[in-house]
Protein backbone atom coordinates (compact mmCIF):
# COMPACT_ATOMS: atom_id res chain seq x y z
CA UNK A 1 0.00 0.00 0.00
CA UNK A 2 1.41 3.34 -0.96
CA UNK A 3 1.73 6.10 1.56
CA UNK A 4 -1.46 7.96 2.35
CA UNK A 5 -2.57 10.46 5.00
CA UNK A 6 -3.05 7.68 7.54
CA UNK A 7 0.48 6.32 7.04
CA UNK A 8 1.86 9.86 7.12
CA UNK A 9 0.07 10.65 10.38
CA UNK A 10 1.23 7.36 11.88
CA UNK A 11 4.85 8.09 10.87
CA UNK A 12 4.59 11.65 12.22
CA UNK A 13 3.35 10.36 15.59
CA UNK A 14 6.19 7.84 15.80
CA UNK A 15 8.65 10.61 14.84
CA UNK A 16 7.19 12.87 17.55
CA UNK A 17 7.46 10.06 20.13
CA UNK A 18 11.06 9.46 19.12
CA UNK A 19 12.06 13.14 19.15
CA UNK A 20 10.47 13.97 22.50
CA UNK A 21 11.28 10.48 23.82
CA UNK A 22 15.01 11.15 23.48
CA UNK A 23 14.55 14.05 25.91
CA UNK A 24 12.34 12.04 28.29
CA UNK A 25 14.21 10.39 31.13
CA UNK A 26 13.62 7.94 33.95
CA UNK A 27 13.81 9.51 37.42
CA UNK A 28 14.43 7.11 40.28
CA UNK A 29 13.97 9.00 43.53
CA UNK A 30 11.51 6.82 45.44
CA UNK A 31 11.24 3.29 46.71
CA UNK A 32 8.43 2.10 44.47
CA UNK A 33 8.50 2.25 40.68
CA UNK A 34 10.46 5.10 39.07
CA UNK A 35 8.76 7.98 37.27
CA UNK A 36 9.69 10.26 34.38
CA UNK A 37 11.35 13.60 33.72
CA UNK A 38 12.09 16.02 30.89
CA UNK A 39 15.55 17.25 29.83
CA UNK A 40 15.00 20.96 30.37
CA UNK A 41 18.58 22.10 29.82
CA UNK A 42 21.70 20.09 29.02
CA UNK A 43 22.32 19.31 32.70
CA UNK A 44 18.86 19.96 34.19
CA UNK A 45 15.81 17.69 34.47
CA UNK A 46 12.31 19.04 35.00
CA UNK A 47 10.08 16.57 36.83
CA UNK A 48 7.18 16.27 39.27
CA UNK A 49 7.90 17.16 42.89
CA UNK A 50 5.81 14.37 44.40
CA UNK A 51 7.87 11.59 42.82
CA UNK A 52 10.96 12.73 44.74
CA UNK A 53 10.88 10.95 48.07
CA UNK A 54 14.57 11.15 48.92
CA UNK A 55 17.30 13.73 48.53
CA UNK A 56 20.28 11.41 48.18
CA UNK A 57 20.96 8.71 45.65
CA UNK A 58 18.72 10.13 42.92
CA UNK A 59 19.37 8.33 39.63
CA UNK A 60 18.36 9.46 36.16
CA UNK A 61 18.40 7.19 33.10
CA UNK A 62 18.76 9.20 29.90
CA UNK A 63 17.25 8.50 26.50
CA UNK A 64 20.43 6.73 25.40
CA UNK A 65 20.27 4.38 28.41
CA UNK A 66 23.10 6.02 30.36
CA UNK A 67 22.58 6.28 34.12
CA UNK A 68 23.56 9.60 35.72
CA UNK A 69 23.41 10.73 39.35
CA UNK A 70 21.44 13.86 40.13
CA UNK A 71 20.70 16.19 43.03
CA UNK A 72 17.77 18.49 43.69
CA UNK A 73 18.35 21.99 42.28
CA UNK A 74 14.96 23.29 43.35
CA UNK A 75 11.48 22.07 44.16
CA UNK A 76 8.02 23.47 44.78
CA UNK A 77 5.30 21.36 46.34
CA UNK A 78 2.57 23.88 45.45
CA UNK A 79 3.02 23.48 41.71
CA UNK A 80 4.34 19.88 42.02
CA UNK A 81 7.44 20.73 40.01
CA UNK A 82 11.09 20.08 40.71
CA UNK A 83 14.37 20.58 38.88
CA UNK A 84 17.24 18.11 39.20
CA UNK A 85 20.86 18.86 38.36
CA UNK A 86 22.71 16.10 36.55
CA UNK A 87 26.30 15.21 37.39
CA UNK A 88 27.14 15.52 33.72
CA UNK A 89 25.54 17.06 30.65
CA UNK A 90 23.38 15.25 28.12
CA UNK A 91 22.87 16.04 24.46
CA UNK A 92 19.16 16.04 23.82
CA UNK A 93 17.15 18.92 25.28
CA UNK A 94 13.34 19.00 25.03
CA UNK A 95 11.76 21.71 22.92
CA UNK A 96 8.87 23.53 24.55
CA UNK A 97 5.98 24.37 22.24
CA UNK A 98 5.60 27.88 20.88
CA UNK A 99 1.87 27.42 20.27
CA UNK A 100 -0.13 26.57 23.40
CA UNK A 101 -2.35 23.48 23.54
CA UNK A 102 -5.71 23.71 21.77
CA UNK A 103 -8.90 21.84 22.55
CA UNK A 104 -9.18 18.76 20.35
CA UNK A 105 -5.50 18.70 19.44
CA UNK A 106 -3.79 15.30 19.22
CA UNK A 107 -1.35 14.79 22.05
CA UNK A 108 0.99 12.00 23.12
CA UNK A 109 1.62 11.20 26.77
CA UNK A 110 5.22 10.01 27.08
CA UNK A 111 7.00 8.38 29.98
CA UNK A 112 10.07 6.35 30.75
CA UNK A 113 9.22 4.47 33.94
CA UNK A 114 11.32 1.46 32.94
CA UNK A 115 14.86 1.27 31.57
CA UNK A 116 13.55 -0.77 28.63
CA UNK A 117 12.44 2.22 26.60
CA UNK A 118 9.95 4.97 26.06
CA UNK A 119 6.21 4.46 26.65
CA UNK A 120 3.46 6.39 24.92
CA UNK A 121 -0.29 6.74 24.67
CA UNK A 122 -2.35 8.93 22.40
CA UNK A 123 -5.30 11.14 23.13
CA UNK A 124 -6.71 14.56 22.49
CA UNK A 125 -6.60 17.69 24.58
CA UNK A 126 -10.03 17.44 26.20
CA UNK A 127 -10.06 20.44 28.54
CA UNK A 128 -8.07 23.57 29.27
CA UNK A 129 -8.95 25.23 32.56
CA UNK A 130 -7.74 27.24 35.51
CA UNK A 131 -6.87 28.91 37.69
CA UNK A 132 -7.36 26.22 40.32
CA UNK A 133 -6.05 25.69 43.80
CA UNK A 134 -3.93 22.57 43.75
CA UNK A 135 -4.29 19.86 46.33
CA UNK A 136 -0.82 20.87 47.53
CA UNK A 137 -1.48 24.43 48.63
CA UNK A 138 -0.52 26.12 45.39
CA UNK A 139 -2.32 27.87 42.62
CA UNK A 140 -2.19 26.65 39.05
CA UNK A 141 -2.93 29.42 36.59
CA UNK A 142 -3.85 27.05 33.77
CA UNK A 143 -4.04 23.28 33.29
CA UNK A 144 -4.60 20.83 30.46
CA UNK A 145 -6.52 17.56 30.58
CA UNK A 146 -6.40 14.82 27.97
CA UNK A 147 -8.36 11.64 27.33
CA UNK A 148 -5.25 9.48 26.96
CA UNK A 149 -4.24 6.61 29.20
CA UNK A 150 -1.70 7.55 31.86
CA UNK A 151 0.49 4.54 32.56
CA UNK A 152 2.01 4.13 36.03
CA UNK A 153 5.19 6.18 36.35
CA UNK A 154 4.24 8.75 33.71
CA UNK A 155 4.38 11.66 36.23
CA UNK A 156 7.07 14.19 35.33
CA UNK A 157 6.99 13.20 31.66
CA UNK A 158 5.88 15.39 28.78
CA UNK A 159 2.62 15.89 26.92
CA UNK A 160 3.80 16.06 23.32
CA UNK A 161 2.27 17.67 20.23
CA UNK A 162 2.33 15.91 16.86
CA UNK A 163 5.43 17.91 15.90
CA UNK A 164 7.38 16.55 18.87
CA UNK A 165 7.35 19.75 20.91
CA UNK A 166 6.38 19.66 24.58
CA UNK A 167 2.91 20.98 25.46
CA UNK A 168 3.33 20.50 29.19
CA UNK A 169 4.39 18.37 32.14
CA UNK A 170 2.10 15.51 33.19
CA UNK A 171 1.45 14.75 36.83
CA UNK A 172 -0.93 12.78 38.98
CA UNK A 173 0.11 14.79 42.02
CA UNK A 174 -2.08 17.87 41.72
CA UNK A 175 -5.65 16.63 41.51
CA UNK A 176 -6.14 13.68 43.88
CA UNK A 177 -4.37 11.24 41.59
CA UNK A 178 -6.10 12.27 38.38
CA UNK A 179 -3.79 13.15 35.53
CA UNK A 180 -3.36 16.82 34.69
CA UNK A 181 -0.80 18.61 32.58
CA UNK A 182 0.96 21.81 33.61
CA UNK A 183 1.26 23.90 30.41
CA UNK A 184 4.83 24.24 29.14
CA UNK A 185 5.04 28.05 29.42
CA UNK A 186 4.05 27.92 33.10
CA UNK A 187 6.24 24.89 33.86
CA UNK A 188 9.26 26.41 32.14
CA UNK A 189 8.75 29.72 33.97
CA UNK A 190 8.55 27.94 37.34
CA UNK A 191 11.61 25.87 36.42
CA UNK A 192 13.57 29.06 35.65
CA UNK A 193 12.70 30.39 39.10
CA UNK A 194 13.58 27.06 40.74
CA UNK A 195 16.99 27.05 39.06
CA UNK A 196 17.61 30.65 40.19
CA UNK A 197 16.27 30.51 43.74
CA UNK A 198 15.84 26.82 44.56
CA UNK A 199 12.24 27.46 45.55
CA UNK A 200 9.19 29.48 44.57
CA UNK A 201 8.67 32.71 46.44
CA UNK A 202 5.04 33.56 47.06
CA UNK A 203 4.19 37.23 47.14
CA UNK A 204 2.55 38.92 50.14
CA UNK A 205 0.65 42.20 50.42
CA UNK A 206 -0.85 42.10 53.92
CA UNK A 207 -4.48 42.81 53.13
CA UNK A 208 -7.75 41.14 53.93
CA UNK A 209 -10.38 41.53 51.29
CA UNK A 210 -13.70 40.33 50.00
CA UNK A 211 -15.16 40.19 46.52
CA UNK A 212 -17.64 42.97 45.81
CA UNK A 213 -19.57 44.15 42.82
CA UNK A 214 -18.33 47.31 41.17
CA UNK A 215 -21.15 49.86 40.65
CA UNK A 216 -21.85 50.93 37.07
CA UNK A 217 -20.69 54.48 37.75
CA UNK A 218 -17.32 53.25 39.03
CA UNK A 219 -16.96 50.94 36.06
CA UNK A 220 -17.40 54.00 33.88
CA UNK A 221 -14.64 55.73 35.82
CA UNK A 222 -12.42 52.66 35.28
CA UNK A 223 -12.99 53.03 31.56
CA UNK A 224 -13.48 49.26 31.16
CA UNK A 225 -16.10 46.73 32.16
CA UNK A 226 -15.23 44.82 35.27
CA UNK A 227 -18.01 43.20 37.29
CA UNK A 228 -16.14 42.62 40.54
CA UNK A 229 -13.09 43.65 42.53
CA UNK A 230 -11.63 43.05 45.99
CA UNK A 231 -12.83 45.35 48.76
CA UNK A 232 -9.99 45.82 51.24
CA UNK A 233 -11.41 45.24 54.73
CA UNK A 234 -8.13 45.12 56.62
CA UNK A 235 -4.51 46.23 56.20
CA UNK A 236 -1.85 44.78 58.48
CA UNK A 237 0.55 47.11 60.25
CA UNK A 238 3.96 47.48 58.64
CA UNK A 239 2.86 45.27 55.77
CA UNK A 240 3.84 45.95 52.14
CA UNK A 241 0.26 47.15 51.58
CA UNK A 242 0.33 49.72 54.41
CA UNK A 243 3.79 50.96 53.35
CA UNK A 244 2.55 51.32 49.80
CA UNK A 245 -0.46 53.33 50.93
CA UNK A 246 -3.38 50.91 50.48
CA UNK A 247 -6.18 51.70 52.92
CA UNK A 248 -9.34 50.02 54.16
CA UNK A 249 -12.20 50.80 51.79
CA UNK A 250 -10.12 50.65 48.61
CA UNK A 251 -11.46 48.29 45.96
CA UNK A 252 -8.53 46.50 44.37
CA UNK A 253 -9.26 46.10 40.65
CA UNK A 254 -5.94 45.28 38.99
CA UNK A 255 -2.34 44.25 39.67
CA UNK A 256 0.33 45.28 37.20
CA UNK A 257 -2.38 46.22 34.74
CA UNK A 258 -4.08 42.78 34.85
CA UNK A 259 -7.68 42.92 36.12
CA UNK A 260 -8.34 41.08 39.39
CA UNK A 261 -11.94 39.94 39.80
CA UNK A 262 -11.54 37.26 42.47
CA UNK A 263 -9.13 36.15 45.18
CA UNK A 264 -7.78 33.33 43.01
CA UNK A 265 -6.62 35.85 40.45
CA UNK A 266 -4.82 37.86 43.12
CA UNK A 267 -3.05 34.66 44.25
CA UNK A 268 -1.99 34.00 40.67
CA UNK A 269 -0.59 37.50 40.33
CA UNK A 270 1.41 37.10 43.53
CA UNK A 271 3.01 33.85 42.39
CA UNK A 272 6.10 33.90 40.28
CA UNK A 273 8.96 36.35 40.26
CA UNK A 274 7.35 39.31 42.05
CA UNK A 275 8.82 39.31 45.56
CA UNK A 276 10.82 42.47 46.25
CA UNK A 277 9.51 44.17 43.15
CA UNK A 278 7.41 47.31 43.02
CA UNK A 279 4.02 46.56 41.50
CA UNK A 280 1.41 49.08 40.41
CA UNK A 281 -1.92 48.23 42.03
CA UNK A 282 -5.07 49.82 40.66
CA UNK A 283 -7.78 50.61 43.18
CA UNK A 284 -11.07 52.46 43.30
CA UNK A 285 -10.93 55.00 46.11
CA UNK A 286 -14.10 56.96 46.67
CA UNK A 287 -15.32 55.71 43.31
CA UNK A 288 -12.31 57.11 41.50
CA UNK A 289 -9.47 55.05 39.98
CA UNK A 290 -6.06 55.48 41.52
CA UNK A 291 -2.76 53.62 41.22
CA UNK A 292 -0.63 52.73 44.24
CA UNK A 293 2.84 51.21 44.03
CA UNK A 294 3.51 48.38 46.47
CA UNK A 295 6.82 46.58 46.98
CA UNK A 296 5.65 42.96 47.23
CA UNK A 297 6.83 41.09 50.32
CA UNK A 298 7.31 37.36 50.81
CA UNK A 299 4.73 35.11 52.42
CA UNK B 1 -3.77 20.53 4.82
CA UNK B 2 -7.31 20.02 3.62
CA UNK B 3 -8.19 16.40 4.25
CA UNK B 4 -11.44 16.71 2.36
CA UNK B 5 -12.71 13.38 3.63
CA UNK B 6 -9.61 11.50 2.50
CA UNK B 7 -8.71 10.58 6.06
CA UNK B 8 -12.00 8.77 6.61
CA UNK B 9 -11.60 7.24 3.18
CA UNK B 10 -8.15 5.74 3.82
CA UNK B 11 -9.30 4.30 7.13
CA UNK B 12 -12.27 2.76 5.37
CA UNK B 13 -9.93 1.30 2.74
CA UNK B 14 -7.71 -0.13 5.46
CA UNK B 15 -10.69 -1.77 7.16
CA UNK B 16 -12.02 -3.14 3.86
CA UNK B 17 -8.64 -4.65 3.10
CA UNK B 18 -8.00 -6.27 6.48
CA UNK B 19 -11.51 -7.45 7.32
CA UNK B 20 -11.67 -10.38 4.80
CA UNK B 21 -8.73 -11.97 6.68
CA UNK B 22 -10.48 -11.87 10.05
CA UNK B 23 -12.23 -15.08 11.13
CA UNK B 24 -14.11 -16.35 14.15
CA UNK B 25 -12.57 -19.30 15.97
CA UNK B 26 -15.00 -21.23 18.14
CA UNK B 27 -13.00 -23.62 20.27
CA UNK B 28 -15.04 -23.70 23.45
CA UNK B 29 -18.68 -24.37 24.08
CA UNK B 30 -19.17 -20.73 25.07
CA UNK B 31 -17.53 -17.64 23.70
CA UNK B 32 -15.27 -17.35 20.72
CA UNK B 33 -12.03 -15.76 19.70
CA UNK B 34 -10.61 -14.34 16.53
CA UNK B 35 -8.18 -15.69 13.99
CA UNK B 36 -6.18 -14.53 10.99
CA UNK B 37 -6.14 -16.05 7.50
CA UNK B 38 -2.41 -16.73 7.19
CA UNK B 39 -2.34 -18.12 3.66
CA UNK B 40 -4.71 -18.45 0.73
CA UNK B 41 -5.06 -22.21 1.14
CA UNK B 42 -6.65 -22.33 4.55
CA UNK B 43 -3.99 -21.80 7.20
CA UNK B 44 -5.53 -19.94 10.16
CA UNK B 45 -3.43 -18.44 12.96
CA UNK B 46 -4.98 -17.86 16.38
CA UNK B 47 -4.18 -17.92 20.09
CA UNK B 48 -3.60 -21.24 21.76
CA UNK B 49 -6.02 -20.29 24.54
CA UNK B 50 -8.79 -19.74 22.00
CA UNK B 51 -8.44 -23.35 20.78
CA UNK B 52 -10.18 -25.47 23.35
CA UNK B 53 -10.93 -28.80 21.76
CA UNK B 54 -9.07 -30.40 18.92
CA UNK B 55 -11.43 -29.35 16.14
CA UNK B 56 -12.42 -25.72 16.56
CA UNK B 57 -14.97 -24.24 14.19
CA UNK B 58 -13.69 -21.48 11.93
CA UNK B 59 -16.21 -19.03 10.48
CA UNK B 60 -15.15 -16.87 7.54
CA UNK B 61 -16.48 -13.41 6.65
CA UNK B 62 -18.89 -15.03 4.14
CA UNK B 63 -20.45 -16.90 7.11
CA UNK B 64 -19.24 -20.28 5.89
CA UNK B 65 -18.34 -22.57 8.77
CA UNK B 66 -15.47 -25.04 8.63
CA UNK B 67 -14.39 -27.76 10.97
CA UNK B 68 -10.70 -27.09 11.29
CA UNK B 69 -7.74 -29.37 11.81
CA UNK B 70 -5.27 -28.43 14.53
CA UNK B 71 -1.81 -28.46 12.98
CA UNK B 72 0.15 -27.22 15.97
CA UNK B 73 -0.21 -25.39 19.23
CA UNK B 74 2.28 -23.89 21.64
CA UNK B 75 1.10 -22.61 25.03
CA UNK B 76 4.47 -20.95 25.62
CA UNK B 77 3.90 -18.44 22.85
CA UNK B 78 0.08 -18.73 23.08
CA UNK B 79 -0.21 -19.48 19.37
CA UNK B 80 -1.98 -22.19 17.39
CA UNK B 81 -2.10 -22.99 13.70
CA UNK B 82 -5.30 -24.42 12.20
CA UNK B 83 -6.11 -25.61 8.73
CA UNK B 84 -9.44 -25.53 6.91
CA UNK B 85 -10.43 -27.03 3.54
CA UNK B 86 -10.73 -23.77 1.63
CA UNK B 87 -8.93 -22.00 -1.17
CA UNK B 88 -8.53 -18.51 -2.59
CA UNK B 89 -8.67 -16.89 0.82
CA UNK B 90 -7.25 -13.42 1.48
CA UNK B 91 -4.25 -13.63 3.80
CA UNK B 92 -2.67 -10.75 5.74
CA UNK B 93 0.95 -9.80 5.32
CA UNK B 94 3.13 -9.50 8.41
CA UNK B 95 5.09 -6.25 8.76
CA UNK B 96 8.71 -6.75 7.76
CA UNK B 97 10.10 -4.41 10.41
CA UNK B 98 9.20 -4.14 14.07
CA UNK B 99 6.79 -1.33 14.97
CA UNK B 100 7.81 2.04 16.41
CA UNK B 101 6.50 3.49 19.66
CA UNK B 102 3.87 6.07 18.74
CA UNK B 103 2.78 4.58 15.44
CA UNK B 104 -0.92 3.98 14.85
CA UNK B 105 -2.35 0.50 15.17
CA UNK B 106 -5.77 -1.04 14.68
CA UNK B 107 -7.07 -4.16 16.41
CA UNK B 108 -9.57 -6.38 14.60
CA UNK B 109 -11.66 -8.90 16.47
CA UNK B 110 -14.93 -9.78 18.15
CA UNK B 111 -14.75 -8.25 21.67
CA UNK B 112 -17.52 -9.47 23.95
CA UNK B 113 -18.96 -11.29 20.94
CA UNK B 114 -19.48 -8.07 18.96
CA UNK B 115 -18.54 -9.27 15.52
CA UNK B 116 -15.98 -7.52 13.29
CA UNK B 117 -14.96 -4.73 15.59
CA UNK B 118 -12.12 -2.30 14.90
CA UNK B 119 -10.41 -0.38 17.73
CA UNK B 120 -7.65 2.18 17.32
CA UNK B 121 -4.56 3.02 19.34
CA UNK B 122 -0.86 3.58 19.12
CA UNK B 123 2.09 1.37 20.00
CA UNK B 124 2.74 2.22 23.65
CA UNK B 125 5.85 0.21 24.34
CA UNK B 126 7.93 -2.61 22.95
CA UNK B 127 8.52 -4.95 25.85
CA UNK B 128 9.62 -8.47 26.55
CA UNK B 129 7.74 -11.20 28.32
CA UNK B 130 9.37 -14.32 29.63
CA UNK B 131 7.59 -17.62 29.08
CA UNK B 132 7.78 -20.85 31.09
CA UNK B 133 10.65 -22.10 28.98
CA UNK B 134 12.60 -18.99 30.00
CA UNK B 135 12.50 -17.61 26.48
CA UNK B 136 12.19 -13.88 25.92
CA UNK B 137 9.15 -13.03 23.81
CA UNK B 138 8.87 -9.65 22.12
CA UNK B 139 5.48 -8.17 22.93
CA UNK B 140 3.75 -5.08 21.55
CA UNK B 141 1.90 -3.07 24.19
CA UNK B 142 -0.65 -0.58 22.93
CA UNK B 143 -3.34 1.78 24.19
CA UNK B 144 -5.85 0.07 21.90
CA UNK B 145 -8.92 -1.11 23.80
CA UNK B 146 -9.02 -4.94 23.76
CA UNK B 147 -11.51 -7.31 25.36
CA UNK B 148 -12.16 -11.05 25.42
CA UNK B 149 -12.99 -11.96 21.83
CA UNK B 150 -10.08 -9.92 20.48
CA UNK B 151 -7.77 -12.83 21.29
CA UNK B 152 -6.18 -14.31 18.19
CA UNK B 153 -7.09 -11.34 16.00
CA UNK B 154 -4.62 -9.10 14.24
CA UNK B 155 -3.09 -5.82 15.36
CA UNK B 156 -2.23 -4.06 12.10
CA UNK B 157 -0.28 -0.89 11.30
CA UNK B 158 -1.46 2.01 9.11
CA UNK B 159 -0.47 -0.01 6.04
CA UNK B 160 -2.63 -2.97 7.06
CA UNK B 161 0.35 -5.20 7.88
CA UNK B 162 0.25 -7.46 10.94
CA UNK B 163 2.42 -6.15 13.78
CA UNK B 164 0.97 -8.40 16.47
CA UNK B 165 -1.47 -11.12 17.45
CA UNK B 166 -3.80 -9.77 20.12
CA UNK B 167 -3.55 -11.81 23.29
CA UNK B 168 -4.85 -9.86 26.22
CA UNK B 169 -4.79 -12.95 28.41
CA UNK B 170 -1.06 -12.63 29.05
CA UNK B 171 -1.21 -8.95 29.90
CA UNK B 172 -3.86 -8.70 32.58
CA UNK B 173 -5.68 -5.40 32.09
CA UNK B 174 -3.20 -3.98 29.60
CA UNK B 175 -3.52 -4.43 25.87
CA UNK B 176 -0.75 -6.70 24.68
CA UNK B 177 -0.13 -8.43 21.40
CA UNK B 178 2.41 -11.09 20.54
CA UNK B 179 4.90 -9.56 18.12
CA UNK B 180 4.45 -10.58 14.48
CA UNK B 181 8.03 -11.87 14.40
CA UNK B 182 7.10 -14.52 17.00
CA UNK B 183 4.13 -15.59 14.87
CA UNK B 184 6.29 -15.83 11.76
CA UNK B 185 8.89 -17.97 13.59
CA UNK B 186 6.15 -20.21 14.95
CA UNK B 187 4.52 -20.77 11.55
CA UNK B 188 7.85 -21.30 9.78
CA UNK B 189 8.94 -23.94 12.32
CA UNK B 190 5.59 -25.74 12.22
CA UNK B 191 5.52 -25.86 8.43
CA UNK B 192 9.14 -27.06 8.20
CA UNK B 193 8.40 -29.81 10.72
CA UNK B 194 5.22 -30.73 8.90
CA UNK B 195 7.05 -31.01 5.61
CA UNK B 196 9.70 -33.29 7.03
CA UNK B 197 7.10 -35.51 8.64
CA UNK B 198 4.70 -35.66 5.75
CA UNK B 199 6.52 -38.69 4.36
CA UNK B 200 5.70 -40.71 7.47
CA UNK B 201 2.08 -41.32 8.35
CA UNK B 202 2.36 -40.00 11.89
CA UNK B 203 -0.31 -37.87 13.34
CA UNK B 204 1.23 -34.47 13.98
CA UNK B 205 0.30 -32.49 17.00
Amino acid sequence: MSNNVLVELSDALADAAEKAGNATVLVNARRRMPASGIVYASDLILTADHIIEREDGIKVILGDGAEVSARIAGRDAGSDLAVLKLERSTGTVAEATKSPARLGQLALVLGRPSPNGIEASLGTVSAIGGPIRTGRGGMLEKYIRTDSISYPGFSGGPLVAADGTVLGVNTSGLANGAAVTIPADIAWRIADTLVKHGRIQHGYLGIRSQTVEIPAASQKALKHEQATGLLIVGVENDSPASKGGLIVGDILVAVAGVPVLHHDELFTRLDGDVVGKSMPIDVLRGGQPQTVNVVVGER
Amino acid sequence: MNFNGTFTQVIDELVQRVMPSLVIVRGHRYGAGAGIVWDANGLILTNNHVVGRRTPIVILQNDREYESRLIARDPDVDLALLSIEAADLTPLKPASVSPRVGEMVFAFGHPWGQRNTVTRGIVSALVSAQNRRGEILPVVRSDTPLAPGNSGGPLVNAKGEVVGINAMIIGGDQSVSIAASVAMDFVTKVLAKKKSEERTPVDVL
